[in-house]
């Protein structure tokens, strides 16, 4: 009875569109057709789920359910997944992660766009809604277009430091990724097949045989291939690829990254990148200088001025710093083990340490879960590259741990908490 | 089973994907009331994302294509739409860069004072228009 009353209230001719968009005669490009659809969907069927599955291991790396990491996010919500403690070896899979995730996601944007583009005219199909399920699905697929423009374009302000939203970027950013994730489960199943056959059909005989919706009943004439689409198209990936290569492998390649900040270096042994300057952080000099102790706590508490802490035992590794906006960067660091620190201050068995800095910012304080601190190569560093911490890196002493996001290595500390845990 | 193919206009399969990816997406703005003021702010930029692209920008660059590259003669015309394309794909995601729109937070961050970016985007684009000129000077004007 209801079925009846909604269908006769709008007066919608499925047979005759409106002008315009409506029409099919109205896409002219002889560029669009199922199988660039579909090939440019492959692409990004391969490409995406990387993105995806790279995104939410960062968010384990960041341990959210540690300490205050989760930075006031609530940890106990459907999406809050925190599947396992994140390992420390080898020392470069947050370098890896976050790398393939920011270098993919610069990579396929252009392949978005251009998908986006190819199938267009589907968002004014004729009639907008033919059955429940197509009203389902076109829902859906608003939540696709919508959260994959959201991530993409969230993701490509934060690692251009142009925070143009009001809203927290980690959260939002997170929960954006889930939406986009839900969609992307519906929307492969549901086109898997179309992409396979669309990649095998000819469309001469689609032509004849009653046309297809994306291709163009009266195309414009022809004055450029797909394949030079395709080139064009490959071609800004195949650069933005470069930029992302080099801000994350960084080093000698690190001038590849010639369009995005963190494409150039200060010069010296100690001008590798920098995430937070001194003069950025606020502190006073006087914050650093004779009087300044670091204090441990465990079972007891322990106070270090950085003699005492240079006179300890002191340890060098190789390690990289690696950012959440996917660049990185490995120095020598020498310092005091966390470890030994630990046993200092009478903590026994597995322990996280809590680290927190003179500077209370955003990421003032950071937990390490008892893997970091069992590594040996986990240290509170005083010297890089054999010459002191620069205020900049960090100086008195800062925390460098294998494979962590790094922000989480805590600059200008002036407190370790550790927390016996069982592991 | 044919009931619901007559009602609802697919199988089972296809409304039990519909309603798991928005029970999804209800979950996640579950997540984003966290933060009242956040939720209002990521549901404008969703909507916009799609209104913006799909409406405006779309529209807008369809229309400046048909009405510059478009009227190229047909032997140059792909050597530069391809070159332009690629250039301005390019742009499309290192923008905020390119305009010095984060500049000042980069200098914060990184402690590096950085210009000359727009510049060297120009060059890549200038770089990108020669190797295409080439290419018609190569095959181009061949016949066929």
């Amino acid at each position: 009875m209801s079925l009846s009353v909604t269908m006769r209230a709008p007066r919608i001719d499925p047979d005759r569109p409106p002008p315009g968009p409506f029409r099919p005669e109205f896409w002219r490009s002889p560029l669009r057709s199922p199988r660039l659809t579909a090939l440019l969907g492959l692409i990004l069927l391969i490409g995406l789920p990387v993105v995806a599955i790279t995104g939410l291991l960062s968010n384990d790396a960041y341990q959210p359910g540690l300490g205050g990491n989760a930075l006031g996010r609530h940890t106990g919500g459907p999406l809050d997944l925190y599947l396992f403690g994140w390992p420390t070896a080898p020392s470069w899979l947050y370098a890896l992660t976050q790398g393939l995730h920011v270098t993919l996601g610069l990579a396929l944007f252009p392949v978005v766009l251009t998908k986006l583009w190819s199938v267009i005219p589907r968002l004014f199909e004729w009639p907008p809604v033919r059955s429940p399920a197509h009203a389902l699905e076109r829902l859906t697929l608003a939540l696709l277009v919508g959260s994959a423009l959201f991530e993409f374009v969230t993701g490509i302000l934060n690692i251009q430091y142009w925070y143009a939203f009001k809203f927290d970027f980690p959260q939002a950013h997170y929960y954006g990724a889930w939406v986009f994730i839900g969609a992307l489960l519906a929307h492969i199943p549901l086109k898997f097949g179309t992409m396979r056959r669309s990649l095998r059909a000819r469309e001469e005989v689609m032509a004849v045989t009653g046309g297809h919706s994306l291709l163009s009943p009266n195309p414009a004439p022809v004055t450029m291939s797909r394949r030079a689409l395709l080139t064009a198209v490959g071609g800004a990936s195949v650069i933005l690829l470069a930029q992302g290569i080099g801000q994350s492998v960084g080093g000698r390649v690190r001038g590849l990254a010639f369009l995005l900040p963190r494409g150039r270096t200060r010069p010296g042994p100690l001008g590798f990148p920098v995430n937070k300057t001194w003069v950025s952080s606020g502190l006073k000099l006087a914050a650093v200088g004779d009087d300044w102790r670091l204090t441990v706590s465990g079972r007891r508490s322990v106070n270090f001025t950085r003699a005492q802490l240079l006179a300890l035992p002191q340890h060098t590794h190789e390690l990289p710093i690696a950012c959440v906006e996917g660049w990185s960067t490995t120095q020598a660091w020498t310092g005091v083990r966390v470890r030994d620190l630990a046993a200092l201050a009478g903590v026994r068995g597995a322990a996280t340490v809590t680290s927190i800095s003179l500077e209370d910012g955003t990421y003032g304080s950071a937990t390490l879960g008892h893997e970091q601190v069992a590594d040996p190569r986990t240290l509170l560093a005083l010297s890089v590259n054999g010459q002191p911490l620069p205020l900049d890196h960090g100086y008195p002493a800062r925390i460098i741990s294998p494979a962590i996001p790094g922000v989480h290595c805590t600059k200008w500390i002036a407190e370790m908490r550790f927390t016996e845990v069982s592991a | 089973m044919t009931r619901l193919r007559a009602r609802y206009g697919g199988g089972p399969a296809h409304l039990l994907a519909s309603l798991a990816s928005l029970a999804i997406a209800g979950a996640a703005v579950i997540g984003w009331t966290q933060r009242p003021r956040d939720l209002e702010n990521v549901l404008i930029w969703f909507g916009a994302a799609i209104v913006l692209h799909d409406i405006v920008l779309l529209p807008i660059y369809s229309l400046v294509d048909r009405h510059t590259l478009g009227r190229l003669p047909v032997q140059v015309a792909a050597y530069v739409r391809v070159p332009a394309l690629t250039s301005a794909l390019v742009l499309a995601v290192v923008f905020p860069t390119v305009f010095g729109f984060g500049a000042r937070t980069e200098h914060n961050a990184s402690g590096i004072v950085e210009h000359g970016y727009l510049a060297r985007w120009l060059m890549l684009s200038g770089i990108l228009f020669a190797l295409s000129g080439l290419a018609y000077a190569v095959r181009g004007r061949r016949p066929g």
